[in-house]
């Protein structure tokens, strides 16, 4: 009963943030349902490469195994996606697995995302309820609008999007489609709304939403089919209105 | 004493894209100026230019004559010039460089039709500049003055268009910047938040293309009309023949 099928995996590692990548390759019994997750599992229960060498197994960010944490994002051949999902029977082979260019490596497949917290932050992506007395029940929110902003509440911070964006890298320090996405959710949302101001003005900063060539990536390389480009265009109104209307009343 | 020290000493990752630098910077004015000087002045006249002034050039050399007699009839041109038409250009192109030269595109990866658009947007861009250089410096700044002469017009476009290679750079000039404008207003719009939604977007941007197809077609008749008229004069006597009316020019 002999499969002789074999899945072959090309994976550029890195042992540490300062070391030096190199490409180590795999070769996997086939079996119906592999996916780019539990190929890597595989190799960590036998660490050998294809030519017979012994090597350690491949780190990488993963957690739900089912799309929906954010995890696990990569480049799989060349492209930003999300590995749990990325069937091997669905792939050209032989199958390259890259950690994403424009996050620093922390080792093999992971990386430091910590920049979508930050940008997270600074637009205050949260709905602000906290208080010394009980607030009460917020404001109701119409099937419409809870319609609206159900697509753009799946993010995931996987920060495909920013990876897939010719604008996002370290020349521009672009805030990336996620972020202005996060915006619209959390203005749109009517005790969120409270924060609105603040989180136009900040997407005026240097890499602020300015910084979008609307090259459109973001919306076809997200997992979630969050409306991105929409989102970009949205916002990128609200600012430009907030901002030139502060020039007569501020 | 020793409770702030987290249980495991964090990776030390460095470099990275920067996060959003909010209430930093003044890159969102000279984005918007940017991208608003592509539709008003440079992109209102080209508008002109190509489906107004040169459109006259179909009705032969005296209408011709007659348009640009009434363009150098404008008061103030130099300043019209200056400041309506020469810097905008100016701050347009060399700012669309620098955003260039800070993109980096990537249609290998990902080769989408907005990503193409992006990627073409800048090559369009450039290509336009290097033709309106040329342009500007042939038909304004050498040969006979035309604000003085404009009988000899027609003839000066005529001494280009004749030569088969100069043709082609016209031609090219003319795709490149009607395409650098159609799709410059869909991405002013999208980025402006104008028109936001994705059908509204695509149901735009078939206005464009046909907007560009207008500006092609009106441009390519216009440049034939060159073609398919006798030879014009050239030097001042003849410039004050073809204005003096029909009878005395063949």
């Amino acid at each position: 009963m002999a499969n002789t099928k074999t899945v072959i995996l090309k994976i550029k590692r890195q042992d540490n943030p300062n070391a030096k990548s190199h490409w180590e390759e795999f070769e996997l019994a086939w079996h119906p349902g592999m996916n780019v997750i539990s190929s890597m599992m595989e190799i960590a229960r036998n660490p050998v490469t294809r030519d017979g060498k012994a090597t350690t197994p491949i780190t990488y960010d993963s957690n739900c195994l089912e799309e929906v944490c954010g995890s696990c994002a990569m480049l799989i051949n060349g492209r930003a996606r999300m590995a749990c999902s990325a069937l091997i029977d669905k792939l050209e082979q032989p199958i390259r697995l890259e950690p994403f260019t424009k996050f620093p490596v922390i080792r093999d497949l992971a990386v430091d995302r910590s920049v979508l917290f930050e940008n997270l932050k600074t637009v205050k992506a949260w709905v602000p309820i906290d208080g010394t007395y009980d607030l009460g029940s917020g404001p109701r929110i119409s099937p419409e609008e809870q319609e609206a902003a159900y697509p753009l509440s799946r993010c995931i911070s996987c920060c495909c999007c920013m990876e897939a964006c010719p604008q996002f890298n370290d020349d521009t320090g672009f805030v990336g489609a996620a972020t202005i996405s996060q915006v619209r959710l959390f203005n749109t949302h009517p005790t969120g709304a409270a924060l609105k101001r603040e989180r136009l003005a900040a997407l005026i900063g240097d890499g602020g939403i300015q910084e979008c060539g609307y090259a459109q990536n973001c919306v076809e390389v997200c997992p979630k089919d969050i409306p991105l480009t929409q989102s970009i265009s949205e916002v990128g109104g609200e600012v430009i209105r907030q901002a030139v209307g502060d020039l007569f009343r501020k | 004493m020793a409770a702030t020290a987290s249980p495991v000493a964090p990776v030390p990752v460095k470099g990275g894209v920067a996060p959003l630098r909010a209430g930093q910077g003044y890159s969102f004015w000279l984005r918007r100026l940017h991208s608003l000087t592509g539709i008003v002045p440079v992109g209102a006249f080209l508008f002109e230019h190509i489906l107004i002034s040169n459109a006259s050039a179909i009705g032969g050399p005296i209408a011709y004559a007659r348009q640009v007699r009434f363009l150098a009839s404008l008061p103030l041109v130099p300043i019209l010039e200056l400041f309506g038409i020469w810097l905008p250009i100016l701050f347009h192109a060399l700012y669309g460089f620098y955003i260039w030269y800070r993109g980096e595109t990537n249609v290998g990866e990902y080769p989408w039709t907005g990503n193409w658009m992006y990627a073409a947007q800048r090559w369009t861009g450039g290509i336009a500049f290097a033709y309106i250089l040329w342009h500007t410096w042939t038909m304004r700044f050498t040969g006979i003055d035309l604000h003085e002469f404009p009988g000899a017009s027609f003839g000066k476009v005529q001494s280009e268009v004749f030569q088969t290679p100069l043709f082609l750079f016209y031609v090219v000039g003319l795709i490149a910047a009607s395409w650098h404008f159609a799709y410059g207003i869909w991405l002013f719009c999208a980025k402006w938040g104008i028109v936001s939604g994705e059908q509204a977007r695509k149901r735009f941007l078939i206005l464009c293309l046909a907007f560009f197809f207008v500006l092609t077609g009106v441009g390519l008749a216009s440049l034939t009309s060159f073609r398919s008229h006798a030879l014009q004069p050239t030097d001042s006597a003849g410039a004050s023949m073809v204005e003096a009316g029909p009878g005395t020019t063949n």
